[in-house]
């Protein structure tokens, strides 16, 4: 059995995709392995690398920076595959903002200060000629808890993944702009296993590789879709017609939201480490990104 | 930049009668739309002192487990699984190094009223 920890904000989202496809679809059950998704409660991204130490998964589902952030205080955890690079998150407003400038001294319901979505709406007001201090920000763990901020008047705007984007836009609420305008190559989310378990069970790790790359490839399959946008469909509980569109803003050609087959990309390792850095989280010098990485199972399964 | 501009036209053009997903933040702003009752309880020893620190997972099928951990007081608290399942069904169990779990008592919910919430109290005992 092999015990993977889902974050509870990411288990209803299109971050689970990779995964929560390749178990319905048998390819953990082909490579030999059940299976067994582990939704951790109270979520937050600390808990998900804690959970890695104190046995409750043997993998994890964790945002770069979080992993970044435990290694160097010690933890001897790595990513071992990629499950999404560059996400897309929509900064949506109160329909009466039409624009970034006007967020001054409003509520930005934003999530973990430390992590990647904070990062790339730091980059989005930036860009604007805005800083975070010139907005009122609370932390709101989870875009369904955020879209429910901004539906009850909590929140002026907030950072919205898909589908929920697409749903508050059709209530009449505004796009004020996309992270993916601010942030170039990232790594968002990563497979992260204890250095010194994945030794000990090298084999599980090639085959939980191995069926994840082959999670990808069916993503990109035209000949699949009806399967994808299925899960799509089950996971999130959108129509079939919004989840096709999702589907398409994440998988289409060139765009580089998912990994091709859950390679681990090291430049996008160091856009991590260089927001961690520009966010004073992290003081030079700065570490390479292979000290948060073990490219050696994907390699073993194939994927380059 | 043509690329995020693709992908701002493409979200701006999409209409979305949608649900919400049933994960929920950390700001706690209550059940999701299509969440069912969530489980609480404590975890005592069999001398009816809590447990903290220990293991709770819940249960149900074939679906994610949802795993947290007793406070000083031995409570605990889990989100619902999907309001469609029957949360008769929903397993509740406990774990502790040094602990075995002896008993599993499910508190009834009040007759005739719509369960919100399932009460579990999980016993271990030291072994």
């Amino acid at each position: 059995m092999l015990r993977y920890g889902q974050a509870l904000s990411a288990h209803k989202s299109i971050y689970s995709l990779p995964v929560a496809l390749a178990a319905r679809e048998g390819l953990f059950r082909r490579e030999g392995i059940d299976l067994r998704v582990v939704i951790l409660v109270p979520g937050g991204a600390e808990r998900m690398i804690h959970a890695l130490h104190d046995d409750t998964v043997d993998v994890t589902h964790v945002a770069t920076p979080f992993l970044v952030r435990a290694v160097l205080a010690g933890s001897d955890a790595a990513a071992i595959a990629a499950e999404f690079n560059d996400p897309i998150y929509s900064l949506v407003a109160r329909p009466e903002i039409a624009r970034i400038a006007e967020l001054k001294g409003r509520i930005v319901g934003m999530a973990d200060a430390g992590g990647s979505i904070a990062f790339s709406m730091r980059k989005l007001l930036a860009l604007h000629g805005m800083r975070e201090s010139d907005v009122r920000t609370k932390t709101i763990d989870g875009t369904p808890a955020r879209l429910s901020c901004l539906r009850g008047g909590g929140c002026d705007a907030v950072p919205l993944g898909q589908p929920q984007d697409m749903l508050a836009l059709s209530e009449g609420y505004r796009l004020l702009g996309t992270s993916n305008q601010a942030v170039p190559e990232y790594l968002y989310t990563v497979t992260a296993a204890r250095r010194s378990w994945a030794a000990a069970n090298a084999d599980l790790a090639v085959r939980y590789a191995r069926a994840l790359a082959a999670s990808f490839d069916m993503i990109r399959d035209p000949a699949r879709r009806g399967v994808v946008v299925a899960a799509i469909v089950d996971i999130t509980a959108v129509p079939p017609g919004i989840a096709e569109r999702v589907l398409d803003l994440y998988a289409q050609p060139g765009r580089k939201a998912l990994p091709l087959r859950g390679e681990i990309n090291p430049d996008g390792v160091a856009q991590v480490i260089a927001f961690m850095a520009e966010a004073g989280q992290i003081q030079p010098p700065l570490p390479a990104a292979a000290r948060f990485v073990d490219l050696s199972y994907l390699a073993r399964a194939g994927v380059r | 930049m043509r690329s995020a501009r693709l992908a701002l036209l493409a979200l701006a053009l999409l209409p979305a009668p949608v649900l919400a997903g049933a994960n929920r933040g950390e700001d706690n702003v209550g059940p999701l739309p299509d969440e069912g009752p969530g489980y609480f309880g404590v975890v005592l020893d069999t001398d009816g002192r809590p447990v903290a620190d220990a293991r709770v997972s819940a249960t149900y099928r074939d679906s994610p487990a949802m795993v947290t951990r007793s406070n000083a007081a031995g409570a605990y608290n889990l989100p619902g699984f999907n309001k469609r399942i029957n949360a008769d069904e929903v397993k509740i169990s406990c774990a502790k190094p040094g602990y075995r779990q002896v008993r599993v008592v499910r508190r009834p919910a009040p007759k005739g009223q719509p369960v919100r919430a399932v009460e579990t109290e999980c016993r271990l005992q030291k072994s």
